[in-house]
C-alpha cells in the first residue's frame, strides 16, 4: 500500500477553499494539523523574519520558528479570540525572541559592545548606489547583539523608544542610544560614511 | 558645535521639537559633514522601510509537523536535533577529543608540579566522562534523527518519480562520502577546527537533505506541485 492510499481522508477543506479565521482556530484547537499547516502558511515568514532578524542568522531564525510555532500548538487552546489570532502569534513569537536575546546576553555577558564595534566593523569605501535590500539585510545581522535588537524592534518593528525599552529591559535612552549606534554602524557597513 | 546623537536621531525621525529642529536646521547650513549623516540617516530608513519578508526554508514546516506528531503519540520530546544542537555536537566533540589528549587544560587541574597530581587527575577524568557521556546522548538524538529520516524517505519513496529519486539517492552518497572523509580527517587531526567543522557541515547537509525528501513527499502527496516543483528545483541545484 503506498503512503498515498494510507492517507486518511482529510477533514479540513482544501486551502483554495476559504475558511474563516475563527474555524481556522477553531479547528486548530481540535488539534486539526492540517488546519494549523493553513494557519503556518498564513504567518510563518512575518514570524521568520522577525527570529531571523532579532537572532541575527537564518539559522536560529528557523530553531526559533519551530519552538515558536511549538508553542502556539500548545497554547491555542488558551487563545479566547481578544485579539486577531495573527496579533496574538506575533505577541507569542516576540516574547519567544525576546526571551532568546535575554539567554544569549545571559551567556555572553562578557563580551562588550565596544570589543564588538572595534573587531567587527570595517567601514567599507563609500558607495553611490542605492542600498539593496540583501545588503542591508546582511548589514543588520552583522549588527552587534543590542543594538541589533532596539534597532530591529524600533526601525524594522516600529515601536516607539520607550516600548523597546520595556521589552528589552532597558532604560528609554539606551534604546535611543543603541539605535544610533546601529544606524551608525549600517552607514559604515553599507558604505556610506 | 555638532548636536548629540540624540538630537541627530530625533531629527532623522522627524520627532524633534521645533525649537531643536530650527537649531539644527541653523547648523546643517554650515555644517557639510552633519548634512551628509543626516542624507544617509535618511536613506537608511527609506531602505529599512523597504525590507521585504523573508520566507522560511521549505523543509521548515515538516519539522515542526513532525514534532507536533511526535507530540500527539505523547511522546516527551521530539528526536529532531535543532540546527544549534549540531554546533554543540561538535563543541562537544572537540572538548571530548581535547580532554583526553590534553587533560592539564580541564577546569580544576592544578598548575604542572602541582601537589595532589593523581586526585586531579580523577577530577580531570571524571569531567571527561561527563562530556563523554553528553557527547553520547547528543549523537544518539542525532542518529535517531537521521534513521527516523531515512524512514520516512523509505517508506514513502515510491511517492517520488524514478529521476527525482536518483537525484536524491546520488546527493545522499556524495554526502556519505563527504562524512567518511571528514571523519578520516578528524580521526588524523583530533583538534582540527576546520575537520570539526566540515564534518558538523556535513552532518547539517545530510539533515536538510532528508528533511527536503520528506517534504518533497508531503507536497507529492497533498498533489502540490508547484511546491514540489520548487523543492525539486533546489534538490537539483544541490547536486
Amino acid at each position: 500500500m503506498t503512503a498515498r492510499q494510507q492517507r486518511p481522508t482529510l477533514p479540513f477543506p482544501s486551502k483554495e477553499a476559504t475558511v474563516s479565521p475563527e474555524d481556522l482556530v477553531a479547528q486548530c484547537q481540535a488539534g486539526n494539523v492540517d488546519a494549523f499547516e493553513t494557519l503556518y502558511h498564513q504567518h510563518a515568514a512575518r514570524l521568520y523574519t522577525l527570529a531571523c532578524r532579532m537572532a541575527g542568522s537564518p539559522e536560529d531564525g528557523e530553531d526559533l520558528l519551530q519552538e515558536i510555532f511549538l508553542q502556539a500548538y500548545r497554547k491555542l487552546g488558551s487563545f479566547k479570540g481578544d485579539a486577531a489570532i495573527g496579533t496574538w502569534l506575533y505577541r507569542l513569537a516576540l516574547n519567544h525572541c525576546l526571551d532568546y536575546v535575554r539567554s544569549r546576553q545571559a551567556k555572553m555577558n562578557k563580551l562588550t559592545d565596544t570589543l564588538d564595534a572595534e573587531t567587527s566593523i570595517q567601514p567599507t569605501a563609500r558607495r553611490e548606489t542605492p542600498i539593496a535590500r540583501l545588503d542591508l539585510e546582511r548589514a543588520v545581522e552583522r549588527l552587534p547583539d543590542g543594538c541589533r535588537e532596539a534597532f530591529v524592534l524600533h526601525d524594522v518593528e516600529g515601536f516607539d523608544h520607550k516600548e523597546v525599552g520595556r521589552l528589552l529591559g532597558i532604560a528609554e535612552g539606551t534604546s535611543k542610544s543603541q539605535v544610533f549606534k546601529a544606524r551608525m554602524k549600517l552607514r559604515a557597513l553599507l558604505g556610506r560614511a | 558645535m555638532h548636536p548629540t546623537e540624540t538630537a541627530i536621531n530625533d531629527y532623522v525621525d522627524g520627532t524633534s521639537d521645533p525649537f531643536e529642529r530650527n537649531a539644527i536646521d541653523e547648523h546643517l547650513a554650515a555644517c557639510a559633514a552633519c548634512r551628509q549623516l543626516i542624507e544617509d540617516l535618511r536613506e537608511l530608513k527609506s531602505a529599512t522601510a523597504t525590507l521585504e519578508l523573508r520566507p522560511p526554508p521549505v523543509r521548515a514546516w515538516g519539522r515542526i509537523e513532525r514534532a507536533i506528531r511526535l507530540e500527539q503519540r505523547d511522546r516527551p520530546r521530539a528526536v529532531f536535533p535543532s540546527v544549534k544542537s549540531l554546533y554543540w555536537l561538535g563543541a562537544a566533540a572537540a572538548i571530548v577529543l581535547a580532554a583526553l589528549i590534553f587533560p592539564r587544560f580541564l577546569p580544576g587541574r592544578a598548575p604542572a608540579g602541582g601537589d595532589e597530581p593523581a586526585e586531579m587527575s580523577a577530577s580531570a577524568r571524571q569531567a571527561a566522562e561527563a562530556i563523554e557521556s553528553e557527547l553520547r546522548l547528543a549523537e544518539s538524538h542525532y542518529e535517531n534523527a537521521i534513521k527516523g529520516l531515512e524512514a520516512a524517505a523509505k517508506s514513502d519513496q515510491d511517492a517520488l518519480d524514478p529521476g527525482t529519486a536518483a537525484t536524491l539517492q546520488k546527493n545522499l552518497a556524495v554526502i556519505d562520502q563527504a562524512i567518511s572523509e571528514s571523519r578520516a580527517a578528524m580521526r588524523a587531526q583530533p583538534t582540527s577546527e576546520p575537520a570539526q567543522q566540515s564534518l558538523i557541515e556535513n552532518f547539517k547537509t545530510k539533515i536538510a537533505l532528508l528533511q527536503d525528501t520528506v517534504a518533497l513527499i508531503n507536497e507529492m502527496r497533498k498533489g502540490n506541485e508547484a511546491g514540489a516543483a520548487r523543492i525539486v528545483s533546489g534538490l537539483k541545484n544541490k547536486g
